[in-house]
């Protein structure tokens, strides 16, 4: 037996969540799939394999205020930014929650960066279950699965008429009243298959081929256009510049990425990343050799998104499979 | 149409002789459908090329990763023209590089495979089956396509109102993420420092929001006008899919009109914006 959510009652769920909070969901935005604040239960789109962009742009938007600095009475006062409404994300994917979880290690680290812990502290998580995949999707090598409910407070698995519905968290208890489930005699659908990435061991292989020409020969083709950053849902680099008027500063972060030319590019002129191997090289050890490094999980969640996006076809699934096969020549 | 083996036969040739050390082409991409580009240094690696009707990047940007040294690069007509305008803009010297171009019928729409026939939307108005500039050629001459209207789209986008416009790139530009794709494909955007990163004088700040988005779009659909050799190489890229040509084709368009003059159709006009004629009032009054 499973608790159970008709169709009908989750539409008239969602509508009384976006009277109380912001609801975001995926829509249609011309020929694009993007989560977007909802004022009509009717934009939401059901069924996607996943979104164009990821959902960080939610705890981690591409532009945000920090705080502002203010001049009163001979007085300077610094003013915080304040996240005030609670926010529920609908249909976010297993892969991306887990992506927001790992976000969580670099920005929750004492000392945590405040505005991302008010986004994730007032924003909850209602996923999706995927019945069916993207050819690039590859989350079950990553960590994660097409169906796991390890970092979402509600899971919904799409059955006939309705939805299984996992309540996972006391978030997610507060947030879908007892009396729209119901227990019924279904069962989840079977997982949908996905492409298999040989990740077992990939950190201390990704060690061994740092300084492999490898990296360059790869990066002959890479164009630095720092979408697959963009697009990623653990990228999370992002450059500071402070707007000041007469009265008022306000200091403004926006993404970045480690692949654009000169990120790395330093007072005097020097950049330690210059030569467009190590820029891209930079990326997947980020995800592969670093981030296992520091904090015991991998980087990347498979989601498949910087495969589709990748104007030339730079490919993280083939680049784990050729470095787990790469003959290193020297011991790094 | 598949120019593989034509293409790997003259590859052969110009790495075996020597005449250069890196030929820049296209192979089979991950998917088994698409293609991506291939740079090949190695004899070895020659079977890995392909040329089909999926090949549509534009290879010349990386042309300015190889400057001065010995090349040899597979053209569409297209990109043939990016040659030539980054010939007369000192970027690209013509000895160094052996172009092999390439008869092209157009290519196919994203995802779709070679047989498909289903065009990009600019190969339906393109006007040049035959690159400009090359120095072997694959496939016969084309005799030159007859596309009635070379600017549909433009003229369509013309006959709205201004506010019809004002609100459709308003809304357009409004979703770019600017990161900058647009401008890391374009061979005719190449300035060590762009304006937008430029922080003395700073002519717009890092917000991802609409207003600087739009100073960003513009500024540089301006920088191309009279150069954008209408590859459609940033529209192709951008993750937003921001309908980029129609911006620069109108520029294109206008370009046309004032000066009659068209980007790399030969390496030594110069261009519009570089020079000045006396003559040239453009309205101004004496
Ligand atoms: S999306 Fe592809 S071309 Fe662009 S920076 Fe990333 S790897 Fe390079
Ligand atoms: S690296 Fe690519 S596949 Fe991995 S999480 Fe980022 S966008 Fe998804
Ligand atoms: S490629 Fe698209 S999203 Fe990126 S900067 Fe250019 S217009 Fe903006
Ligand atoms: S502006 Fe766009 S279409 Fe024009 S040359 Fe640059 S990439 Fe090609």
């Amino acid at each position: 037996m499973s608790e159970f959510i008709s169709k009908k009652d989750l539409l008239t769920w969602l509508g009384q969540l976006m009277e109380e909070r912001n609801l975001v969901a995926p829509t249609r935005v011309d020929d694009l799939l993007l989560f977007s604040k909802i004022d009509q239960v009717e934009d939401i789109v059901f069924d996607f394999d996943n979104t164009t962009l990821s959902p960080k742009e939610w705890f981690y938007p591409s532009s945000e205020t920090l705080f502002y600095v203010e001049q009163k009475d001979g007085q300077t006062e610094l003013i915080p930014a304040v996240i005030e409404k609670e926010t529920a994300i609908f249909g976010i994917r297993p892969c991306d929650a887990q992506g927001m979880a790992m976000n969580d290690f670099p920005f929750l680290e004492e000392p945590a960066d405040d505005l991302y812990r008010q986004h994730r502290d007032k924003t909850a998580l209602i996923g999706l279950a995927c019945i069916t995949a993207c050819p690039e999707c590859f989350c079950s090598s990553m960590g994660s699965g097409p169906h796991d409910p390890a970092n979402v407070d509600i899971l919904l698995t799409e059955v006939a008429d309705g939805y299984i519905a996992q309540v996972l968290t006391d978030k997610g208890k507060a947030l879908l009243p007892d009396n729209l489930l119901t227990t019924a005699d279904v069962s989840s659908p079977p997982a949908p298959v996905l492409s298999e990435v040989p990740s077992d061991g990939i950190a201390e292989k990704m060690r061994q081929a740092f300084d492999e020409p490898f990296w360059d020969r790869l990066a002959d083709r890479c164009i630095h256009c720092n979408i697959c950053s963009y697009v990623c849902p653990t990228c999370y680099c992002f450059d500071v510049r402070d707007y000041t008027d007469k009265e008022r500063i306000e200091r403004v972060r926006s993404w970045e990425s480690c692949q654009s030319p000169g990120f790395t590019r330093i007072a005097g002129g020097h950049d330690p990343r210059s030569t467009k191997g190590s820029r891209l090289r930079q990326r997947f050890s980020h995800k592969l050799l670093y981030f296992p490094r520091q904090f015991g999980a991998l980087g990347c969640i498979g989601c498949g998104r910087c495969v589709r996006a990748c104007p030339v076809n730079i490919d993280i699934r083939e680049i784990i499979q050729d470095v787990q096969q790469l003959e290193v020549k020297s011991e790094a | 149409m598949d120019f593989s083996e034509e293409i790997r036969g003259k590859a052969k040739e110009l790495l075996e002789s020597g005449t250069v050390d890196c030929v820049i082409g296209y192979e089979r991409a991950t998917d088994g459908v698409g293609a991506r580009p291939l740079f090949v240094y190695q004899p070895n690696d020659i079977d890995r090329l392909i040329f089909d009707q999926t090949c549509t990047h534009n290879l010349t940007k990386y042309l300015l990763n190889r400057k001065g040294k010995a090349t040899a690069i597979v053209v569409k007509p297209c990109d043939s023209r990016a040659i030539n305008l980054l010939i007369n803009e000192s970027q690209v010297q013509r000895d160094k590089v052996s172009i092999i171009g390439v008869v092209c019928p157009g290519v196919v729409k994203a995802g779709l495979d070679n047989t498909s026939g289903e065009l990009q939307d600019t190969c339906r108005m393109c006007q040049q089956h035959t690159p400009v500039l090359y120095d072997f050629l694959v496939g016969e001459p084309a005799s030159e396509a007859d596309v009635p209207d070379t600017y549909p789209d433009v003229t369509g986008m013309e006959d709205k109102s201004a506010g019809e416009r004002r609100a459709f790139w308003e809304e357009q530009f409004s979703r770019c993420i600017r990161c900058y794709a647009c401008r890391q494909v374009c061979p005719g955007c190449y300035c060590p420092e762009c304006f937008v990163e430029r922080l003395d004088p700073m002519w717009v700040g890092i917000r991802i929001a609409p207003e600087e988005n739009e100073v960003w779009n513009t500024m540089r659909a301006f920088h191309l006008a009279g150069r954008c050799i209408d590859c459609n190489e940033c529209e192709r890229v951008c993750p937003v899919n921001i309908p980029l040509s129609l911006l620069n084709r109108k520029l294109g368009k206008e370009v046309e009109e004032l000066f009659n003059f068209q980007a790399g159709i030969d390496a030594e006009t110069a261009m519009p914006f570089s020079t000045f004629e006396k003559e040239e009032k453009l309205g101004i009054s004496e």
